[in-house]
């Protein structure tokens, strides 16, 4: 071998890279070249020196990067938070919080203690008291999950809504099926009460966590759910005042200071209007 | 034979396991992705900054860059694809992309490539005197004279004996073959050298 394919190896040759055959011819040409083999601690004290220059970032990485979030168990539910907000709960267990987390935020979780504000929403959630102002997160939602979790948060406690309602709250009143898939995939289950929604059709409807516990979680805040079965079964979707003429949901806490006598009620939003009754303002049953 | 390597010590001390980091980041595994950012972020930034020349360009790739690799850890890829993944290389590639992209469109490329610099002479290297270059300021040289270097041999110089990869592995970074970057290691060490001497960085031969 010669000086320039030799040199071209000296490197290579150092951390023992070179195949079998180049390095015996390498090693062989060093032997009767001088210069060459001066080389080789050459470019060792070089190496060594480069190595030296390893440098810091000013900021570590990590203080500008938040790469975990936190977890911990409410009850009997996994609950996500950061930043002094609940990011996801979950019913079912760690692992799906952690994976629906992961998909969702990109971060892990890491076990710590939720902070008591927290923790009191949850449990007030569970236990159908009802949370004032959830301390959630929707930054990283899309418009449209946006606009149906504060549709959802909407619907007062112990009131309950129909899917095509709620569609028309978010301004897409044909989405029906689209608007009640975003229900279903809510982060935030029992915070965000998408337990308040059920089929127009009478029945409490489907739950991520089954229809009992949908059932349980609606009478504990007050919604008489026998009575909404017994209207759906009759088809009575509204009801009105005869003294106000005006037609509430069957749920709308207005509705349910109806005397006895003066309930009349509805099949549907053009029967109320033709007997001269306007939609009630608070519940919004039909379109104004 | 190509790669059957000879000098089994040395090569594997070059090639630390680290694959089980990533399926740890994929699996979620606390504390994973704080050890990777520990592994990584010093060399990624080194080499980010040896790249740009520019402290505050190179934080933000390395940042970019390590919030890509946890997208692709944890979302993209599944165990089997992290488990197979060279990690290291993958880091530096995915930083070395993101710095090509910050240079595009930069006055950068008036940079002569490192091709124009080779004039075809062949010469020993001469020896460095290597207690001086431990003294700061010489370090301070080394690091002025490697940034004169044109931008391909500043990379190699930073992977090889910064990073201290092995040839299979910068191969798995920045593409080419061995024997290319053999003769490409070796110019960037002659530019290297002749811009220490330019420097005045005492030599004895």
């Amino acid at each position: 071998m010669r000086c320039r394919p030799t040199l071209t190896r000296v490197d290579a040759l150092r951390t023992g890279e070179l195949p079998r055959e180049e390095h015996r011819a390498v090693e062989e040409h060093l032997k009767t070249c001088k210069s060459c083999e001066d080389s080789v601690d050459d470019v060792g004290s070089l190496a060594q020196a480069v190595k030296g220059l390893r440098i810091e970032p000013p900021r570590s990485i990590r203080e500008t990067l938040r790469t975990t979030d936190f977890f911990d168990r409410v009850e009997d539910v996994w609950v996500a938070f950061a930043d002094r907000s609940i990011r996801m709960i979950s019913g079912h267990s760690l692992d799906d919080l952690r994976d629906r987390y992961a998909k969702r935020y990109g971060r892990s979780l890491e076990r710590a203690t939720v902070p008591e504000p927290l923790r009191k929403q949850v449990i007030d959630a569970l236990h159908g008291a009802g949370v004032d102002k959830p301390a959630i997160d929707f930054t990283e939602a899309s418009e449209l999950e946006r606009s149906v979790a504060e549709a959802l948060l909407s619907i007062p406690r112990g009131e309950v809504r129909s899917y095509s309602w709620l569609a028309r709250q978010v301004g897409k009143p044909k989405a029906v099926r689209a608007v009640a898939n975003y229900v279903a995939r809510n982060v935030l289950p029992f915070v965000v009460p998408c337990h308040r929604v059920v089929p127009a059709g009478g029945g409490v409807g489907k739950y991520g966590y089954g229809p009992k516990m949908k059932r349980d979680l609606l009478k504990r805040e007050g919604v008489d759910v026998d009575q909404l079965d017994a209207l759906a079964r009759e088809g009575i979707r509204f009801i009105g005042s005869r003294t106000t003429k005006i037609f509430c949901c069957p749920t709308c806490r207005d509705a349910r200071r109806i005397r006895e006598e003066n309930r009349v009620p509805f099949h549907d939003a053009d029967e109320a209007a033709g007997k001269g009754f306007r939609p009630c303002r608070r519940c919004q049953p039909a379109a104004a | 034979m190509k790669n059957s390597w000879t000098g089994g010590e040395a090569a594997r001390a070059l090639e630390p396991h680290e694959e089980n980091l990533a399926v740890a980041v994929h699996r979620h595994d606390p504390g994973a992705f704080e050890r990777l950012i520990e592994r990584f972020e010093a060399p990624l930034y080194s080499y980010a900054h040896g790249i740009l020349q520019n402290a505050f360009d190179a934080q933000e790739v390395v940042q970019d860059a390590m919030m890509r690799a946890h997208r692709a850890l944890t979302r993209q890829y599944d165990e089997a694809r992290c488990s197979a993944l060279a990690l290291r290389p993958w880091l530096f590639r995915t930083v070395r992309n993101l710095c090509l992209n910050k240079r595009r469109g930069k006055r950068h490329q008036l940079e002569q490539p490192l091709s124009e610099f080779d004039d075809g002479r062949i010469g020993p290297f001469v020896r460095l005197e290597g207690s001086d270059l431990e003294r700061k300021q010489e370090v301070e040289l080394l690091r002025r004279a490697i940034a004169l270097l044109p931008v391909d041999a500043r990379e190699l110089i930073m992977l090889r004996f910064m990073e201290e990869m092995s040839y299979g592995e910068i191969v798995k970074t920045i593409g080419g073959s061995e024997a290319s970057l053999r003769g490409k290691v070796f110019r960037s060490l002659k530019l290297l050298r002749e811009a220490l001497e330019k420097k005045g960085v005492a030599y004895a031969v």
